[in-house]
């Protein structure tokens, strides 16, 4: 097993009454690919929250990158965010007034400063470079994912995270993102988290853990 | 109590010069306090040594050397910052020693502690210890408190390069433009006039611009905004604020260091915003240092001093044409202040000025003087200051002509007081004063 990047234990999360996340405690290797699977209000989406730093766990602790999420401030949890991890969402959340190379370039602004050369390099390494100057609303839903995808790496996060990111995707669409992360990871060794419904997305993770009702049910690690 | 309280913004520069050079120097906040403690006790001795008129000429030449050698500094720091990075370390370096930071603190300890004395110690009147040793009492405190407390200032608020002497310096203007006496603006205000009047004039005479009544107004017309009254306050806050510009453009226009060795965008893209981030917190200083001397302007323009300025007494002259002064009457012209009278004549408005001199007999002059507008005096500890040009007229002097002096009234000092001629003095206004004022209605 290669150096933990992610380490978590006792991790509990609820929201009112209901117990979203009942103590899990998870390890995720240097550069592993995990896939997150389970049904809808499993706890899937809460623990990469909780992962990304987007919310504060109830209890337990976290260490991502030797970092422990609970001791940081809200601005450096925000530190932590943008220079540690991208984040990729079901629903893409693109600004729909920004190009797609503005939409990477506002990653960067946030990251340090923007630099259009290097955006719209990323865009065309997912294959966007005859799209560098269309909105949103003029992509499909496989290219708007490949933006958020060129958003999420555009700043060497070291962790991915990944949310649904094909939930919205026919199937050949999907096939090309996930071919395009795994190219991604390779080059540059992520730390891919990805949670799905999809048992054939989930098969392009090293490892993937079943969640049930808040906790961590299951496990299997495969070779592709 | 309300003395003290005019001392309260000195006393807050003092500290803002301790906090600079507590940042700028690598000298500890000991050793700081320890250097500025004692030049400032040194200073509040300075008048006493000296005696106050040396003591103001040195305090206005050292800090007037400051203001040119601040030029200097920012004119290097501007040629130094379009420089190579070797040159700019090498000038970084020398300026943030610590032997320049001991320099720095004893010339500034040395300067406000005689700027306080001069503010206390009466010209050529008796010095009274106690207020003297409260003073010095007040700067040691304030001294030891700022030295201590300059680490709650945010770390990001550095000094570098220019900024460095930029800043005690102006906190040395805002003291020194709280009196009058010590006040280098207003005479730099005047000067700058003078030099524009004199070189528009001279350039008009060598040029042999033809003084005939056709082409006059014409030429007024684009010259006679060089001789109105915003042109050497616009010239004084023009030498005043660049140095500080060159200093602030020196900081901006510092090149970034190379990074295009990093291979990773991000990596490189974060050190170069830090390095952003750095050079936009370094401007801070600037930002602050034109506070600090905008502060001195508006001072040095409307000073808080205040000055003895009695309401002109209405006067009428005898069947012989002679306006009689009483001695004692309704006022007492012995008293050693300052007295104003009105003289009405046909529409004809005159102010003059009667004060006893020191021969037993007394002085009478205009309100007014022969150079500036016919906004009058008032009288200050041991002078008079023309309310126009803030020029300050020791007393002992009242009664000669020329410069920015009161004109001089003919007078007999007779027994019941003072007689003056009723034609002359109209004469001596209408001749002198309204030349001055551009129109009747311009006195005060």
């Amino acid at each position: 097993m290669t150096t933990a990047i992610i380490e978590t234990r006792g991790l509990t999360r609820s929201y009112g009454e209901i117990c979203a996340l009942k103590p899990v405690d998870l390890i995720v290797g240097e550069g592993e690919w995990l896939s997150v699977m389970g049904h809808s209000g499993s706890g899937k989406s809460t623990l990469l929250n909780l992962l990304g730093g987007l919310d504060r766990p109830d209890g337990g602790t976290i260490r991502v990158a030797g970092v422990d999420l609970l001791s940081l401030s809200e601005d450096g949890l925000a530190r932590f965010r943008r220079e540690r991890v991208g984040i990729i969402f079901q629903q893409h959340h693109l600004i729909p007034y920004l190009t797609a190379v503005e939409n990477v370039m506002m990653a960067q602004y946030f990251h340090s400063i923007p630099d259009e050369v290097e955006a719209r390099g990323a865009l065309e390494r997912v294959g966007l470079g005859h799209r560098l100057l269309n909105r949103p609303g003029e992509l499909s839903g496989g290219e708007q994912q490949r933006v958020c995808i060129a958003r999420a790496i555009i700043n060497s996060p070291g962790i991915l995270l990944a949310d649904e990111p094909t939930g919205n995707l026919d199937h050949a669409s999907t096939r090309v993102v996930m071919e395009l992360l795994a190219e991604l990871r390779a080059e540059e060794r992520f730390t891919i988290i990805m949670v799905t419904h999809n048992r054939e997305v989930a098969s392009w993770g090293e490892r993937t853990i079943h969640m049930d009702d808040g906790i961590l049910v299951r496990e299997e690690f495969r070779g592709r | 109590m309300t003395t003290a309280l005019k001392y309260i913004p000195l006393l807050l520069s003092w500290g803002g010069i301790v906090c600079a050079l507590g940042r700028g120097f690598p000298l500890g906040s000991g050793t700081l306090a320890a250097i500025c403690v004692a030049a400032f006790l040194a200073g509040t001795l300075m008048p006493l040594l000296l005696g106050v008129t040396v003591a103001i000429t040195v305090i206005k030449g050292v800090v007037a050397t400051g203001c040119v050698a601040f030029w200097l500094v920012a004119m290097a720091a501007l040629y130094a910052a379009t420089g190579t990075g070797a040159s700019r370390e090498r000038w970084s370096r020398s300026l943030h020693s610590r032997s320049a930071g001991i320099g720095s603190a004893l010339l500034a300890g040395l300067l406000a502690g005689a700027a306080a004395a001069c503010q206390i110690v009466p010209l050529g009147g008796a010095v009274q210890p106690m207020p003297l040793a409260v003073a010095a009492l007040a700067g040691i405190a304030v001294a030891l408190l700022a030295a201590r407390g300059e680490r709650l200032i945010p770390g990001e608020f550095t000094l570098a390069g220019g900024a460095l002497l930029a800043l005690p310096l102006s906190f040395i203007l805002l003291i020194t433009s709280s009196s009058p006496r010590l006040d280098l603006f207003s005479p730099l205000v005047m000067k700058v006039m003078k030099f524009i009047h004199d070189f528009v004039h001279q350039f008009f005479e060598s040029m042999l611009i033809p003084d005939h009544p056709f082409f006059r107004p014409n030429v007024w017309e684009f010259i006679g905004f060089f001789f109105g009254s915003g042109v050497g306050l616009w010239g004084g806050l023009i030498i005043w604020f660049t140095p500080l510009a060159a200093v602030a453009a020196a900081i901006r226009l510092e090149r970034l260091p190379s990074v295009a060795h990093i291979r990773q965008g991000a990596q490189r893209r974060r050190l170069l915003a830090g390095h952003i981030r750095q050079r936009r917190q370094r401007l801070a200083a600037p930002l602050v240092t034109a506070l600090v001397l905008a502060a001195a302007v508006y001072q040095s323009r409307f000073p808080a001093v205040e000055y003895w300025d009695p309401a002109p007494i209405t006067v009428t002259a005898t069947p012989a044409g002679d306006l009689l002064i009483p001695e004692t009457g309704e006022v007492d012209l012995t008293d050693g202040r300052l007295h104003k009278f009105l003289y009405r004549q046909g529409g004809r408005e005159v102010r003059f000025m009667v004060l006893a001199n020191p021969a037993g007999g007394y002085t009478v002059t205009l309100d007014a003087c022969a150079i500036c507008k016919p906004q009058g005096y008032g009288q200050g500890e041991g002078a008079l200051l023309c309310y126009y040009c803030n020029t300050l007229i020791p007393l002992d002097t009242v009664g000669r002509p020329g410069g920015c002096n009161p004109v001089p009234v003919p007078a007999r000092s007779v027994t019941e007081g003072v007689r003056i001629d009723a034609a002359t003095l109209l004469n001596l206004w209408s001749k002198t004063v309204q030349a001055t004022a551009g129109s009747t209605g311009e006195g005060r």
